[in-house]
């Protein structure tokens, strides 16, 4: 899976600054093997992250979304993750009546120190969103959009 | 230009030849609403009644690019960049057909604005000089209309260029304009013969069925001498809920909005459509807005289109009487009762 | 005494101490109900009360918060009443609501199909059959066969939430078992998919989904029309459209009362209410809560637990 090999897929992922994100790097100081399909936007709490963010990832191409905080009990604003925790767990349970895959969002939680379980979700997801494949075709109003996007990094 | 006849079983093929010459857009079911679509030989086209949005986006898109840019960097020296620019004017050749006469009578509303002596809006009046109308003549009037109000009738022609009308067996076409002659060459057509008198039977007759209108002359006075009467208008505007449905649904509506959509380097500025009951529609950057509540915004939508409009452009009224905004309005709120109730009012004391 | 009768002098009643009492009244034709805002007595003259009545009109109270407000509800709306109190976007001492069992209320959409509501001459209701006069002819038609949709399901015909309640309390049904929600999702992915997309080409967005629901309560701030942060464009693809209204639904998630204001108030007749029945379906089975029913409970959403009953967590 990795871009090496000319089929990644388009993964965004939303993690937690103070647990997560540490875990994330954790992952890479330790040099642990990771696919490279995820992009991760760094957020203050998985609290912050309003359902839209996700929605809109999906609705704009991305091929999964990753959400991942702190453990329960764990936060460093001692309860954003738990009002998180019922938002993304209903927002999950919305997606198939809009007629998108439940699968192609999760969330998780992996602390700072848990570099080797990091690694373990990220391949996890990954696989499983190779497994479901690409994301149902873009309409063309936005395969425009990210073609400009793409035409302004370049 | 003689008047012709067709009949009801040949109009798909009829509309199969005219959708040959001209993107040609026809009522469509969707769902429990009627809108106006591209012909499609597949699909019926309901002609029986008005259908649920105008075709105003025929002319006047809801959204429409005026024009597209991009920022382009120059490789020999990379600090500045230059934008490059190009208008979008839209010169398909478009037919409308199965549109009342007061949905086509909206464009009038429309002209005297965007085809002003000192102001032409180019992106309006290409659509609007290649559009044409082949316009439904209503045989019966529903209880919303009230087209003979504002100066019009079930058989008005203004702004079409055929009218059609349902007789028995099929439909009299009679052309208005010199496009509508050219669009009535078809093999498939017969002369209308005595079938004329027939359809002028049914303009008569639903041009009775509208019953009498009342005297608005007075109208744009009394909207003006209300206009400080805020009790007035919080009362009739009470159970507005403040959408913009009866703005979206209107054919005369033509207040627009312009915004910069750019993705990365490249955009485009929109015009979109506008809608008074919103309350950012007079919104000002410094956060004031002349019109914060949803009295205010009723105000202007009745005092434009019987008041302010009539005032600057001989008195011809702002709206076409096709009763949308009171049949799809979600808490009924209707716009003659208004107009009659300003018309009535006695002047608030002066203090 | 009939239940008119009864509701009008319970209203005559109270009016001197209230600003306004919301109720209905005729509106353009004999189908179509309108808001009546009553302020003397002869405004409560002009009151209707029957299965045409269809309007929810909790919508109007938060705008009217500085207002001594009686508003009339059926049981429907009277959550809608509950949920606003819940969320502090009203005060008590404020609002005097008038109760009353509804038996549901007519979908005109439904009666649509089968008249031409453009010439309709008469419409009244007597006891459970709905007569409309079009063009000469009656037709009359049972009111269970068309009433709306949310009426066949409703398991709060009786106001929750009453100061003056009229009339005898109607037995409440069994639970709701969102069969709807089961057979849409028993269609594939991409049927669903499919069929909102379709159903959203023809939005105009006039908003008159949000602004009919009485707890869209953002009101003139809405997300849709925020330039920062830019979440919906003015471009009118099918997209942003639908982004709305699943925006819309997420923001309904565990507070929605199911009025069906949103779906009935569609010019276009779009089918809203199932995205929020939806989440209702899950709010019920992840909470046990249903919205609108408690003034003391706390919206799911805006609660935690720190063990979660019913929130199975994946491990990985």
């Amino acid at each position: 899976m990795p871009a090496a090999t000319g089929d990644e897929l388009r993964i965004v992922g939303f993690l937690c600054n103070w647990c997560s994100y540490g875990g994330a790097d954790t992952a890479g100081v330790g040099r642990f093997q990771q696919p490279t399909d995820l992009r991760i936007i760094r957020v203050p709490c998985s609290g912050r992250i309003d359902p839209l963010f996700i929605l809109r990832a999906l609705f704009h191409g991305a091929d999964g979304v990753l959400v991942s905080g702190c453990h329960p009990r764990d936060c460093h604003y001692s309860e954003g993750n738990l009002y998180a925790r019922r938002r993304l767990e209903v927002l999950k349970r919305f997606l198939p009546i809009l007629g998108m895959d439940e699968r192609r969002f999760e969330y998780t939680w992996v602390s700072a120190s848990e570099g080797k379980k990091w690694q373990t979700v990220v391949h996890k997801f990954t696989e499983a969103i190779h497994e479901l494949g690409p994301a149902p075709a873009l309409s063309e109003a936005q395969v425009a959009r990210a073609q400009a996007v793409a035409a302004d990094a370049a | 230009m003689e008047a012709k006849f067709i009949p009801g079983d040949k109009v798909p093929a009829w509309l199969a030849e005219l959708a040959k010459e001209r993107r040609t857009a026809v009522p469509r079911r969707e769902g429990e609403a009627v809108v106006f679509r591209p012909f499609a030989p597949d699909q019926p086209v309901p002609l029986g009644r008005q259908a649920t949005t105008p075709p105003k986006g025929s002319v006047f898109p809801q959204c429409e690019p005026l024009m597209v840019f991009r920022y382009e960097k120059d490789p020999a020296s990379p600090d500045t960049s230059q934008v490059r620019v190009k208008e979008t004017i839209d010169e398909t050749p478009r037919l409308v057909v199965g549109g009342r006469p007061c949905d086509a009578r909206g464009f009038a509303t429309f002209d005297r604005v965007y085809d002003a002596e000192d102001v032409k809006d180019l992106n309006y009046l290409a659509r609007r000089e290649h559009t044409a109308f082949i316009t439904m003549a209503c045989p019966r009037p529903s209880s919303t209309c009230f087209c003979h109000w504002v100066g019009s009738g079930p058989a008005d022609t203004e702004c079409s260029d055929v009218l059609m009308t349902p007789v028995e067996g099929g439909y009299v076409l009679e052309p208005v304009t010199e496009t509508g002659g050219e669009l009535l060459g078809s093999g498939l057509l017969e002369d209308a013969g005595k079938r004329l008198d027939e359809a002028h039977v049914v303009h008569k007759r639903a041009a009775e069925g509208l019953g009498e209108a009342p005297d608005l002359s007075e109208t744009p006075g009394k909207l003006l001498e209300l206009f400080d009467d805020m009790g007035f208008w919080e009362e009739v505007s009470a159970k507005c809920i403040s959408c913009g449905a009866c703005t979206y649904l209107c054919p005369t509506c033509y207040c627009f909005n312009i915004t910069d959509e750019a993705c990365g380097a490249e955009g485009a500025r929109l015009r979109t459509w506008d809608n008074c009951m919103s309350y950012q529609f007079t919104m000002e950057a410094s956060g004031h807005n002349p019109r914060p509540t949803k009295a205010h915004r009723l105000k202007n939508r009745v005092g434009h289109k019987f008041s302010y409009y009539p005032t600057i452009h001989g008195g011809a009224i702002a709206c076409c009487g096709c009763g949308r905004c009171i049949k799809h309005c979600p808490v009924s709120v209707d716009i003659r009762e208004i107009v009659l109730k300003a018309t009535a009012a006695e002047p608030a004391e002066q203090e | 005494m009939s239940l008119l009768d009864e509701m009008k002098g319970r209203i005559k009643e109270r009016l001197p101490e209230l600003d306004v009492v919301i109720g209905w009244q005729r509106g353009f034709d004999p189908l179509h109900a309108t808001p009546l805002f009553m302020r003397g007595e002869e405004d409560v003259d002009r009151l209707v009360l029957d299965p045409l009545c269809v309007h929810n009109l909790a919508t109007y109270l938060t705008g009217l918060r500085d207002k001594k407000v009686g508003v009339v509800v059926k049981g429907c709306d009277s959550r809608s009443v509950i949920e606003l109190l819940q969320e502090k976007l009203l005060d008590r001492e404020n609002i005097t609501v008038f109760g009353f069992p509804c038996e549901g209320v007519v979908s005109l959409k439904k009666i649509a199909r089968e008249v031409d509501l453009d010439l309709v001459e008469d419409a009244r209701v007597e006891g459970d059959t709905v007569k409309v006069t079009v063009d000469g002819g009656e037709k009359s038609f049972p009111l269970a066969e068309v009433a709306a949709d949310k009426c066949g399901r409703c398991r709060y015909h009786n106001a929750l939430l009453s100061d003056e309640f009229v009339g005898e309390p109607v037995t409440e049904p069994e639970a709701d078992e969102y069969a709807d929600v089961a057979e849409f999702e028993s269609r594939p992915l991409e049927e669903r998919a499919g069929h909102w997309r379709e159903a959203m080409q023809r939005c105009i967005r006039c908003y008159a989904c949000r602004n009919a629901c009485p707890l869209c309560v953002c009101r003139d701030h809405c997300v849709a029309h925020c330039r920062d942060p830019h979440w919906i464009t003015e471009q009118d693809t099918v997209d942003e459209k639908w982004f709305f209204q699943v925006i819309h639904a997420m923001h309904l998630a565990g507070r929605c009362t199911e009025c069906g204001e949103c779906e009935r108030a569609c010019p276009v007749g779009i089918p809203l209410l199932l995205l929020k029945r939806k989440l209702n379906k899950e709010v019920e089975e992840l909470f046990d809560y249903r919205a609108g029913t408690k003034v003391e409970a706390t919206p799911p959403l805006m609660a935690f637990q720190v063990e979660e009953e019913n929130i199975n967590e994946r491990g990985w």
